[in-house]
Formats: C-alpha cells, sequence, structure tokens
C-alpha cells in the first residue's frame, strides 16, 4: 500500500485522467462513499495513462513483476473466496456441532498443512525471479547517484568512455543495462515502475540492478523512499530507444556543447557567464565548469527539467530559474529572482537550444 | 483575617497610585545634574557589573589578540566611533563628555577590572541607560579588535593611529577617514582590512550601501559608511578602484595554498568552482562579484565563515554566496583563503 501511496504523490498535475475528476466529484458525497473512495481514487490514479505504472510493464523484469501480482492476485481471490465460502457455511447452513475429529483436521489441515503448501509453493515460484533484476548487463552501465532533489547520471560504454548527463535515462530496447546505484547524502531509492523493480541507494554503498526495455516509449521514474522535503519533486523521464537511436543518441550527448545561434540565446549564454551559474553547472565546451548541480550540455534535448517537474519549455526554464525555492522547497539551487522576466526569458532560450 | 487582607489590598492600591502619580505626571526628576540619591549608585553599579560578569564570553573563546594588525584596528575604530565619549590616551575627556550620567570613563579607564572577555561582552552588547551603545552589527568578531586594542591602552603600548594628513590634491572627501584603516592606495597593511585596489567600484558602491542600509553587517564599516555624506560613497569606491592594483601575491603555506587552488578551480559535487565568479581570469563580465586574487587572507576566512554560518548579507545577489559557502569546511575555507591571498593581483 505505501508504495501506491507513494505513486500517487509521484503523479504530474499536468497529466490529464477522467478518473480524477469523476472520482473528486464522488468523494464529495457524505457518507460511506467518503471513506471508501480516497483509496479507490488512489489506486484509479495511479493507472492513469501508465507512464509510471507497475500494471502497464514494458521490460522484462516489469513483465515478471506483473505477472507476479496478477498470480498472487487470483490466488488470493480464490482464498478469500474459499474461506468466506466456508464461513457462510459453517454460519448459515451447517450450524449443528463439529465433531472433534472433524474439527482438529480442519485446524491442522486448513491452519497449518493448507496455507503451508501454498506460501512454499509462491515462495519457490518467485524467489527466482529476483535474480534477474540483478543479472549482468549486456555491457552498458549507467551509474546513478541520487542528489538532493535530482538524478547525477553517469553513461559508461563498453569501450569505457563516459557520458556525464542528469534526470534522464536513455536505454536501448532489447538491451540489459546494468545499473550502478549509489548517494552522497540521503537515503534515496530509483525505481522505474515500467521497467522494473525499485533499488535503494544508499550513501557509501553501490547497489547494482539491472533492467531491460522490450518496447520503445518515454515513462517517467521516481524517488521512492523518502528523503527530505522535495521527496516528491525527484522525478526523471526514462525513453526505451531503439538501439540505433539509442547509439546515435549517446553519441551525440557525449559531444560537446553547441551554442545556439539566436539573438535571445546569445544574450542568454552572456548572462549564463555573469550570473556565475558555470560555477555549480557543466556546459561541455564553455567556461562552465562546476559539478554542484546537474549537467546542462544537452539540457535542451531532455524530455523535462527540474528533475521531472517541468515540461522543457522556455518559459518553464525562466520559472525555474526565477523560483526554484518555491518549486523544490529546500533546494540547493539559490533562485535569481533578482534577474528580469526579459532576462530570464534569454537564459531560457539559451538552454532550451543546449540540445 | 478579612482586616488584613483589606488592609494589604488598601496598601497596594495606594502603592500603584503613588507609582502612577511618579511616573504620570513627572514627579521623579530625570536632570543629570541632580544625579542620584544616596545608595543608588551602588546598586545600579553593581548590577552591571554582575550582569557583565555573568553574561561574558568564557576564557576559550577569547582570540588571539597579538594578531598583527587587530589591535590596529581596533584603535582605528575606536579612533571614529569611540574618542567622543571616552578619548584617546594623550587627550583628555570632553566638558561634554564628562557632563554625562554615568559619566564614561576615559579609555585609560574602561579596562577597570574587567578582562578581555568582559570588554568584548560590553562592546558587543552595550550597556542600557549608560549611554553605551551596542555594537552595530550582530556578529562576535569584530569587538574583539577593540579589546585587543585596549589591553595595548592598558600595557601602555597603544598603536599610534591617525588618519593621513598629506593627501593627494584630486582625492575625494573623506578619503582621509577611509585611509585610516585602508590606506590612501586602498591597500591596508592589516589582513583584517580588505584590500580595496583589487575590487570594482561598482561592486564597492553596492557594498557600502548594503552596510548604510544595514543589509550586510560590521561594527566598523556600517559605522563608516553612514558617517560619511552619501553621495561621497560612490567617489571614494571609484578612487580605490583606480588605484593600481599590480604587484606580487602575499604567498603563504604551500600545501594550502595547493589544496585552495585545486578547490577552486574545479569545486567539487558540494563547493561550486570559485574561479566561476571570482577569478582569475577573464571576468570583465561580473562586476557584480569582486575579484578575490590578492585579497588578505585573513579577511577572506573571517567572510567565509560569516556567508556559511551567519548568512552574511550583501547585494541584490548575497544569496547566490550563502548557497555557495553553506558546504565548506573549516579545512576548505583555510585553503581558499591561502590560495587566493597568495595569487598576483589581477592575474590568472
Amino acid at each position: 500500500m505505501s508504495d501506491i501511496l507513494r505513486m500517487s504523490f509521484a503523479i504530474d498535475p499536468s497529466d490529464h485522467c477522467g478518473a480524477t475528476r469523476a472520482g473528486h466529484h464522488r468523494a464529495r458525497r457524505p457518507g460511506r462513499a467518503r471513506r471508501v473512495l480516497p483509496p479507490l481514487l488512489i489506486v484509479a490514479l495511479a493507472g492513469c495513462q501508465g507512464r509510471q505504472s507497475v500494471l502497464n510493464p514494458i521490460g522484462e523484469d516489469a513483465v515478471d513483476l506483473a505477472t507476479l501480482f496478477w498470480v498472487m492476485l487470483g490466488g488470493a481471490v480464490v482464498l478469500w473466496l474459499l474461506v468466506t465460502g466456508l464461513f457462510i457455511y459453517v454460519t448459515r447452513f451447517r450450524t449443528a456441532e463439529m465433531s472433534r475429529r472433524w474439527a482438529e483436521a480442519l485446524i491442522i489441515g486448513g491452519g497449518v498443512v493448507f496455507p503451508a503448501t501454498v506460501l512454499a509453493g509462491l515462495l519457490a515460484y518467485s524467489l527466482p525471479l529476483m535474480a534477474t533484476q540483478r543479472m549482468a548487463g549486456d555491457g552498458l552501465v549507467v551509474h546513478v547517484t541520487g542528489e538532493q532533489w535530482w538524478w547525477r547520471v553517469v553513461y559508461e560504454t563498453p569501450e569505457g568512455a563516459r557520458v556525464v548527463s542528469a534526470n534522464e535515462i536513455r536505454l536501448p530496447v532489447g538491451e540489459r543495462t546494468a545499473f550502478r546505484l549509489t548517494t552522497n547524502q540521503m537515503i534515496h531509492s530509483f525505481w522505474i515502475p515500467a521497467l522494473g523493480g525499485k533499488t535503494d541507494m544508499i550513501p557509501g554503498r553501490e547497489n547494482v540492478m539491472s533492467l531491460k526495455p522490450i518496447e520503445t516509449g518515454v515513462f517517467r521514474g521516481q524517488c521512492a523512499e523518502f528523503c527530505g522535503a522535495s521527496h516528491a519533486l525527484m522525478a526523471f523521464e526514462v525513453e526505451a530507444m531503439a538501439p540505433e537511436a539509442f547509439e546515435a543518441w549517446l553519441d551525440r550527448e557525449a559531444q560537446d556543447a553547441v551554442p545556439p545561434a539566436s539573438a535571445a540565446a546569445e544574450r542568454g549564454a552572456a548572462i549564463f557567464a555573469a550570473e556565475g551559474c558555470g560555477a555549480c553547472h557543466t556546459v561541455r565546451g564553455t567556461d562552465a565548469i562546476g559539478r554542484v548541480g546537474p549537467d546542462l550540455t544537452h539540457v535542451g534535448s531532455r524530455h523535462s527539467i527540474g528533475a521531472g517537474i517541468l515540461p522543457n519549455q522556455v518559459e518553464a526554464i525562466a520559472d525555474w530559474i526565477q523560483r526554484t525555492e518555491h518549486l523544490k522547497p529546500e533546494v540547493d539551487m539559490p533562485q535569481y529572482d533578482h534577474l528580469s522576466r526579459e532576462a530570464l526569458l534569454d537564459l531560457g532560450h539559451y538552454l532550451k537550444g543546449l540540445e | 483575617m478579612r482586616y488584613v487582607l483589606l488592609t494589604l489590598a488598601a496598601l497596594a492600591a495606594l502603592g500603584l497610585v503613588g507609582a502612577g502619580a511618579v511616573v504620570g505626571l513627572g514627579l521623579y526628576n530625570v536632570s543629570a545634574r541632580a544625579g542620584h540619591w544616596p545608595g543608588v549608585p551602588w546598586v545600579l553599579h553593581t548590577t552591571y557589573n554582575q550582569s557583565v560578569r555573568l553574561r561574558a564570553p568564557s576564557e576559550g573563546e577569547v582570540p588571539d589578540l597579538s594578531a598583527p594588525g587587530l589591535a590596529e584596528l581596533g584603535a582605528g575604530h575606536f579612533e571614529s566611533a569611540c574618542v567622543f565619549c571616552h578619548a584617546t590616551p594623550d587627550t583628555m575627556q570632553t566638558a561634554t563628555a564628562t557632563g554625562m550620567k554615568p559619566r564614561p570613563p576615559h579609555v585609560t579607564d574602561t579596562m577597570e577590572h574587567w578582562e578581555p572577555r568582559h570588554l568584548h561582552w560590553i562592546l558587543q552588547e552595550g550597556v542600557k541607560m549608560s549611554g553605551m551603545p551596542q555594537w552595530p552589527a550582530a556578529r562576535a568578531d569584530e569587538p574583539w579588535a577593540v579589546v585587543a586594542y585596549l589591553e595595548r591602552v592598558r600595557a601602555g603600548t597603544a598603536p599610534d593611529v591617525a588618519p593621513p594628513t598629506e593627501l593627494p590634491a584630486d582625492a575625494p572627501e573623506a578619503l582621509a577617514y577611509c585611509a585610516t584603516c585602508h590606506n590612501i592606495d586602498g591597500r591596508s597593511d592589516w589582513p583584517q582590512v580588505p584590500r580595496l585596489d583589487i575590487l570594482d567600484g561598482d561592486y564597492m558602491t553596492s557594498a557600502l550601501s548594503a552596510y548604510r542600509d544595514g543589509i550586510r553587517g560590521s561594527g566598523f564599516m556600517q559605522h563608516a559608511a553612514t558617517a560619511v555624506p552619501e553621495p561621497a560613497l560612490a567617489e571614494l569606491a571609484a578612487w580605490f578602484a583606480a588605484q593600481d592594483a599590480a604587484g606580487p601575491g602575499l604567498g603563504g603555506d604551500a600545501a594550502l595554498v595547493e589544496a585552495g587552488e585545486e578547490l577552486a578551480r574545479q569545486g567539487t559535487g558540494e563547493i561550486p568552482a570559485c574561479i566561476v565568479c571570482h577569478g582569475p581570469g577573464a571576468r570583465e563580465d561580473k562586476p557584480a562579484m569582486p575579484d578575490l586574487a590578492g585579497q588578505h587572507a585573513t579577511y577572506l576566512r573571517t567572510q567565509l565563515h560569516l556567508w556559511r554560518d551567519d548568512g552574511r548579507g550583501g547585494g541584490t545577489r548575497a544569496n547566490l554566496m550563502v548557497k555557495a559557502a553553506q558546504d565548506l569546511a573549516d579545512s576548505d575555507i583555510d585553503a581558499l583563503a591561502a590560495w587566493y591571498a597568495s595569487l598576483p593581483p589581477g592575474g590568472n
């Protein structure tokens, strides 16, 4: 349940979903519905769109987990029907006292032998599923470090090249990619529900997992371990790409930044330099060399900004720079509310242009 | 029993009426000339002594008062802010000052029986109903300079600090006043006092405004920036900015300098790369951020501690530096200060 709750936090407020509106409307009715509907609403919300849903598996591991879920659910339904049926039978149809022999057989058989057999069977079925998530990758290794509240991402190719990125994961379809997960300060948990299970990130440790997408698509990942004020605002976009497209993207991601040419972007680049943004952010190929915040060399080509919380658009970038502390409480990035709106939009044009 | 209670209530009411009359009808004579009734000065002075003793910092918090420049800086501030009441070791108090009640002690008597830690508390906090003001800024590091000066006065070795008497013909108004501590060329000899010849004029004007408006805290500079007429601030900033900042760096411990260079040039996952905003290097486009190459290490250390621990104020971009400094360790601060001090001004 707690995982479902966490997931409900992570739902992008911009997602449109009929169930949300209907649920809200019905939840206003007084009485029993008020108590019953919120949990249902959460379940309904979590299923919306399926961008961040374990029930919409796009990865080999997620398919296993979804199957496990349905098997468990089916078993639970059967058991519930059996127990309820038995209850009704002994209270309504066969109310006479049971012989001692029958009663003992029922307690030992139904209370010990039957559950032990069922649980042993489930264990034998489910335990091997954990092994695949820890399988070695096919070559590509993605190092992800949890930060307050964003993701430092480094792709390591089989040839040993390292490509620095942030707040987005791209993976080749049909290949198993290894993940090496760690963090510096706080415990986080790395979770892409559509691709597989989650793995905690623990300071001073490197946890290993692997994922294998089987279809292309764009999904959402989310930190799944409470890590402070902006835990719910620590998300990322995931794109599973055809292998050739992924190779091309990684080659491009490895290149230095290409300075955008528009007049607004050029003004933005000058403001970026003058405000000292490069003390915390790297834009490879420029004087910006900092490592405190996300690498921005190709920020313009990402699906989102602010670690999965805003669309990657000029206006949104300007809003983010102006009001970081409102949009992501306690974030390390200071807000540049001393800049004019024009200057902020110029910065937006520059960063959006870094593709 | 009822009789006793009624009597007490009547007495209390009478006392309240009496107190109200004294306050409301002005019956108490506040005249300094009239002075106190017998016994009152003893009560007040004892209260003062015991209060200071109870609240003064501990022995362990007293810094090295013999640090170079510290007593001189204290003397410079004393000369500007304190002489009106306490005079200098060589002069007598004015008749106006001695007319105060209580009478402020002459500088040579201010120490009385006090230890340095007690003097610090009196300077930092001020004393109610005595005319002794609180230190203009809340930060506790600055009054130690005046304590160091007073200790030198006690020892009979008070440094002789005075504004320069010979000024260049084109010197702006109030330059002599600033030059008491900053020297005419902006290169102070005291490591607690920042070099101004390496700074940009607009940056200094903005810093002076921040002092004047109380946004940036410093007992020395808030006093100075409010003592000088406002229009003069920009001229003074321009004067110091125009000084030739050439010359060698100040040197420093080699290992510390090396560690500082690595940190400042590269930053870490938690600490921004200092050079992006503060040089050295081509950064003419960043007038809002001070150049640090060649700055005094002692001054830099103090400022970095203020940024990290006390949320130092400044210009419109002060919040950037508060975040930048939040993860610095003491050893980082020492290293960064040492490296910047070792650099030649404007060098690369």
